[in-house]
């Protein structure tokens, strides 16, 4: 008991939704918040109310926010696939302004398809049908 | 290398290990439309809280796909494929169907107080279940138009990491903003989105409660 739990009260109160979300940085850090925990009742308790809390909010949202895409939605994109892989590459961008798209997380992504460059897509296949 | 985001715990994400030889058009369609397709109603789902509007979020996850089709050579296969199409669908919504949109400006640079956690606002044990008790109670529509209400950065900060469990990390790829900004948008919204549900309960609880004095 001469630890004091390892870490203050304080900064286990303000870091608290770290802990809640997964996000500490360590598995070491995990240990230290829960020997707090065992440690501590009334951080404790802190800590179940507010996971229990925002578990209730995300189940409330996800309920909520279900909604299924129209079949025609659907529809249209498989339409569109068929189109866009029917085209090759090159006369796909020949006609089209932009010719960088790059979707990595590599950190030196650059995205910089146009708004016309799709509109111009989307328009072929809604029309088109 | 996208290591960090490999394949995260949710159960959909697994995705076939293919080999980087090169593949012909036609497989590479075949892959797109079985591990990419089967992400449209979550996208579209995301695209109703961004857009607010069933037409808009049509289109947008129509845009999407395009992109990602025309891209997708450039997804490292084995990361998580999930999180690539909601960035597509983030830059893009991004980029082109909030352009006209007035929206209220919120300054990052304010808003990282997100560790302090204001426990107190939590109150007592009796409020706090209280609330949840009155929460039971809330509709799906009030819901998503608490959602709807928030400022668009809180918006999707909530959304993506509550109902798409992302992580911080993810979410800052996702968006584009560095983690300690998501930390703090997500904080505020929730904050922001707790105290608005606990309004829309409260009210539907009045309602109900007074509903023989109307008409």
């Amino acid at each position: 008991m001469s630890n004091m739990y390892l870490i203050p009260c304080d900064q286990v109160r303000q870091t608290l939704i770290l802990y809640i979300d997964h996000e500490l940085s360590s598995d070491q850090d995990y240990q230290l918040y829960q020997f707090h925990f065992q440690e501590c009742p009334p951080c404790n308790e802190v800590m179940v109310h507010e996971s229990a809390a925002l578990a209730f909010m995300q189940n409330l949202l996800r309920t909520s926010c279900n909604e299924e895409a129209p079949e025609d939605l659907h529809e249209r994109i498989r339409q569109q696939t068929e189109a866009l892989a029917g085209q090759s590459q090159v006369e796909f961008f020949s006609s089209s302004t932009t010719t960088i798209t790059n979707f990595s997380f590599d950190g030196t992504t650059s995205i910089q398809v146009t708004q016309e460059f799709t509109h111009e897509i989307r328009h072929d296949f809604t029309e088109g049908q | 290398m996208g290591v960090a985001l490999a394949v995260m715990d949710a159960p959909n994400t697994e995705l076939a290990v293919v080999d980087r030889a090169p593949e012909s058009a036609a497989q590479k369609k075949a892959r797109f439309e079985r591990d990419a397709l089967q992400y449209t109603n979550q996208l579209y789902a995301a695209a109703l809280r961004y857009t607010k509007d069933p037409h808009d979020a049509q289109d947008l996850v129509q845009d999407t796909y395009a992109k990602a089709f025309v891209s997708f050579h450039q997804f490292e296969p084995g990361t998580n494929l999930k999180a690539w199409l909601y960035r597509i669908l983030t830059t893009t919504f991004i980029n082109t169907y909030r352009k006209d949109q007035r929206r209220p400006q919120i300054s990052d640079g304010e808003l990282e107080d997100w560790q302090i956690y204001d426990a107190a606002s939590h109150t007592s044990d009796q409020g706090r279940s209280a609330e949840d008790v009155a929460l039971d109670g809330i509709a799906d529509l009030d819901v998503r138009a608490a959602l709807a209400a928030m400022p668009e950065d809180f918006r999707l900060a909530v959304y993506l990491a509550d109902v798409e469990g992302f992580s911080y990390k993810e979410i800052a790829d996702i968006v584009g903003v560095p983690a300690g900004t998501v930390m703090s948008r997500l904080h505020r919204g929730r904050k922001l989105l707790r105290a608005s549900l606990a309004d829309y309960a409260k009210d539907r609880g009045f309602n109900r409660g007074s509903s023989d004095s109307h008409e």
